[in-house]
């Protein structure tokens, strides 16, 4: 290594990285935060116990799987009971489930089992207490599910190009933390170390719910999956429009994961070399890029196409890889990425975090907001204004008049209180929306704003509804990467955008879009068994299921 | 009834909203109720509030002209408040903001101390207690602001599939 690191460069601009173009083709990284979870667990050799099993001959029941971290101890109950065909829906507004699921703080007790049989199958009908730590529910996939138990029961190992093309037997449609219907609030579990990064008690719910579901499909099966089987079967999930406003209502989060992100890319640019070691570790993972592109298969045409444009891109981006020049080698590979698609760039991130654990880990600490956005105020209108004009010039520049600019509107249904979007010019409702036009709403307070110099406390006085525009460009100045600069009620704007940024921080992978509105993914494919986590290398990036 | 502190927020922000509170000053206000009450504030203003949508509006002016002083100056900000109830909620909200604050009252009087640049020091509690009548209270507010629904928003508006082909 040369003694001196060249200067970093300058992170790529707000204006470049929170544009939905970009954050819907972003990719799972060794920062995101299943994969940190299970950094953890490696480090501290945790090991994944099943001190309860009381599951029948047909896979119905209660389990405990449990594993200790950061010297406590975590379970995940687990509620296994028959359900019709007919009612196995991803939808928020189903009712029942094949299994529902509490991640618990601590050793349950008979009592806490049999509490959380008779809850966590209600889900949100359901009442939870300090001690439940996450709230989720999963449906088998049947297609998979049946191949298994059947390869299991007749004996011989199930099929790889299936598992390969599902990569999941289980698939939840919904994992609740911080305090909903009861559970434990986050700033109850924060202060944990173990706890403490973003989603980190959903990861775990998360990683032991795919445990669950390897020992029921092996026990209903009657048999024992090969080992690279069953480290190739992940969770998956289903995932609509609920996740969505999260990044919209929680501003200053959604800018430290996006600044770690970045600045973790341009740590990367500024190393001046490369080992040996890591140049052989960089063709390698090259070729597992191309082996996971070729596996990742959907049934939607459109994005099929994009993937295979994808794949195709990186089999010849790929020729870069394999004699990389002595000096700034990174900042090769990312001025090269230049010259193709935004997928391809977004790709070259997540490849270029991987090669560089070793700067860029430390990183995950700061991807959590513990305190929230702090007051911001501005010295007076005409400061707001060129605030504004600084951070906002692509939402001032949108033509509300236009129906098509403000055609959509996101609310709450009543009846399962999940949020929907709704056509303003069609739909009843409007009047009722959730404040995630924040480009329209910043566009209003500016033209309202006065022509003369006044406190911003006079302005909001005149126009109170305009305090929620004022407040989010506070924010944003603070915060550069802390909003989505897009607007959010065009016709044009695409949900799943949103949903593929939030899940890649998760570290989903085999995004599967179903629509504008909803997606599967696939989690923990790939990852150490319960096992296997003392002697992980954190190596399963982008897995491969061909040897 | 015992509830999580998220639990709780959410359902007075929204339930200021259905009161006609706009969006901004209905999440402040969600953030004032929870403090109030882990504080261990009466809830009758909290309901007088609740019913009279522009003390919302008005409280929220008042701490937004708090916060301008203390960024232009570093010592205590006077504001006085002759409505005992609304001064309960004053001192609650202005203690509930996320930034480090010392209120000291004297009859009417509220002297607030803000330090903008420091986070909030003030710990949350593990559960929420909430009366009967003002979580019924809070849940029918809240009800205002969600949209019946049709067919279309159940079938076109929201993600996923109704039916299962996995």
């Amino acid at each position: 290594m040369k003694d001196t690191m060249t200067p970093a460069p300058p992170l790529r601009p707000p204006h470049e990285v929170m544009r939905l173009g970009r954050m819907g083709v972003m990719m799972p990284t060794r920062l995101s935060f299943l994969r940190v979870l299970t950094r953890r667990l490696c480090a501290e050799q945790a090991r994944v116990d099943r001190p309860h099993w009381n599951i029948c001959a047909d896979g119905y029941g209660t389990a405990v799987h449990s594993l200790r971290l950061g010297g406590r101890d975590y379970a995940l109950i687990s509620v296994s009971q028959p359900l019709d065909d007919a009612s196995r829906s991803d939808r928020v507004i189903a009712t029942a489930w094949d299994a529902a699921f509490v991640l618990f703080d601590g050793m349950p007790g008979r009592a806490d089992i049999d509490r959380v049989a008779a809850q966590a199958p209600q889900q949100e009908a359901g009442r939870f207490g300090p001690r439940d730590l996450v709230l989720s529910r999963a449906n088998k996939s049947m297609r998979l599910w049946s191949e298994i138990v059947a390869a299991l029961r007749a004996g011989h190992q199930p099929s790889r190009q299936r598992i390969g093309e599902i990569g999941y037997i289980m698939r939840t449609t919904a994992v609740y933390g911080n305090g909903k219907f009861g559970i434990a609030d986050r700033h109850l579990i924060a202060g944990r170390p173990e706890l403490s990064g973003a989603f980190a008690a959903e990861m775990l719910a998360v990683y032991l719910i795919r445990q669950f579901s390897l020992d029921l499909v092996q026990h209903v099966g009657q048999g024992t999956l090969d080992r690279s089987l069953a480290r190739h079967i992940g969770v998956g999930n289903a995932t609509g429009l609920g996740m969505a406003p999260f990044l919209v209502t929680h501003p200053v989060l959604l800018n430290n994961w996006m600044v770690a992100r970045e600045t973790a890319l341009a740590r990367v640019r500024a190393v001046p070399d490369i080992s040996s070691d890591t140049r052989a570790r960089a063709r390698l993972l090259a070729d597992r890029v191309a082996g996971h592109l070729s596996e990742w298969h959907v049934p939607s045409t459109t994005d099929e196409a994009a993937l295979r444009a994808l794949e195709a891109e990186w089999r010849a981006f790929r020729h870069h890889l394999v004699d990389l020049p002595d000096d700034d080698p990174y900042e090769d590979i990312w001025s090269r990425a230049q010259n193709g698609s935004t997928a391809l760039q977004e790709l070259v991130v997540a490849y270029l975090l991987e090669l560089n654990g070793d700067i860029v880990d430390d990183l995950a600490e700061r991807m959590v907001d513990p305190f929230g956005p702090r007051p911001q105020p501005f010295a007076g209108t005409d400061a707001l204004r060129e605030a504004m004009a600084r951070d906002w010039s692509w939402a001032l520049d949108i033509d509300f008049d236009d129906q098509e600019a403000c055609r959509r509107f996101w609310y709450v249904s009543a009846d399962k209180l999940e949020p929907r979007l709704g056509d303003r010019f069609a739909e009843d409702g409007a009047e009722l929306e959730t404040p995630l036009d924040n480009a329209r709403r910043v566009a209003s307070a500016f033209h309202a704003l006065p022509e003369t110099d006044q406190p911003v406390s006079a302005f909001l006085r005149a126009y109170p509804q305009h305090k929620y525009g004022v407040d989010r460009v506070a924010t944003c100045a603070a915060h550069p990467y802390s909003e989505i600069r897009d607007n959010l009620i065009a016709t044009t704007c695409r949900p799943i955008d949103m949903l593929r940024c939030k899940l890649s921080f998760f570290g989903a992978t085999k995004f599967d879009p179903k629509s504008d509105l909803w997606t599967r993914i696939t989690l923990a494919q790939g990852a150490p068994l319960g096992d296997e986590l003392s002697t992980e290398r954190d190596d399963w990036w982008l897995p491969v299921m061909s040897p | 009834m015992s509830r999580s502190w998220t639990e709780v927020q959410a359902l007075a922000t929204r339930a200021a909203a259905g009161a006609g509170v706009p969006s901004a000053q209905s999440l402040a206000f969600g953030a004032m109720l929870t403090r109030h009450l882990a504080d261990g504030g009466a809830e009758a203003p909290l309901h007088a509030a609740l019913h009279a949508p522009e003390r919302i509006v008005a409280l929220a002016q008042r701490v937004e002209e708090v916060i301008e002083a203390a960024s232009i100056s570093a010592r205590p900000v006077k504001t006085v408040e002759p409505d005992a109830d609304q001064r309960a909620l004053l001192i609650s909200w202005l203690t509930g903001l996320p930034c480090r604050t010392a209120i000291d009252v004297s009859g009417d009087t509220v002297l607030a101390a803000l330090d903008l640049t420091s986070p909030s020091t003030r710990e949350r509690t593990e559960r929420l207690w909430v009366s009967a009548d003002l979580d019924a209270g809070l849940g029918t507010l809240a009800a205002r602001t969600y949209v019946a629904d049709s067919a279309a928003s159940r079938t076109m508006g929201a993600g996923a599939g109704l039916m299962d082909t996995d």
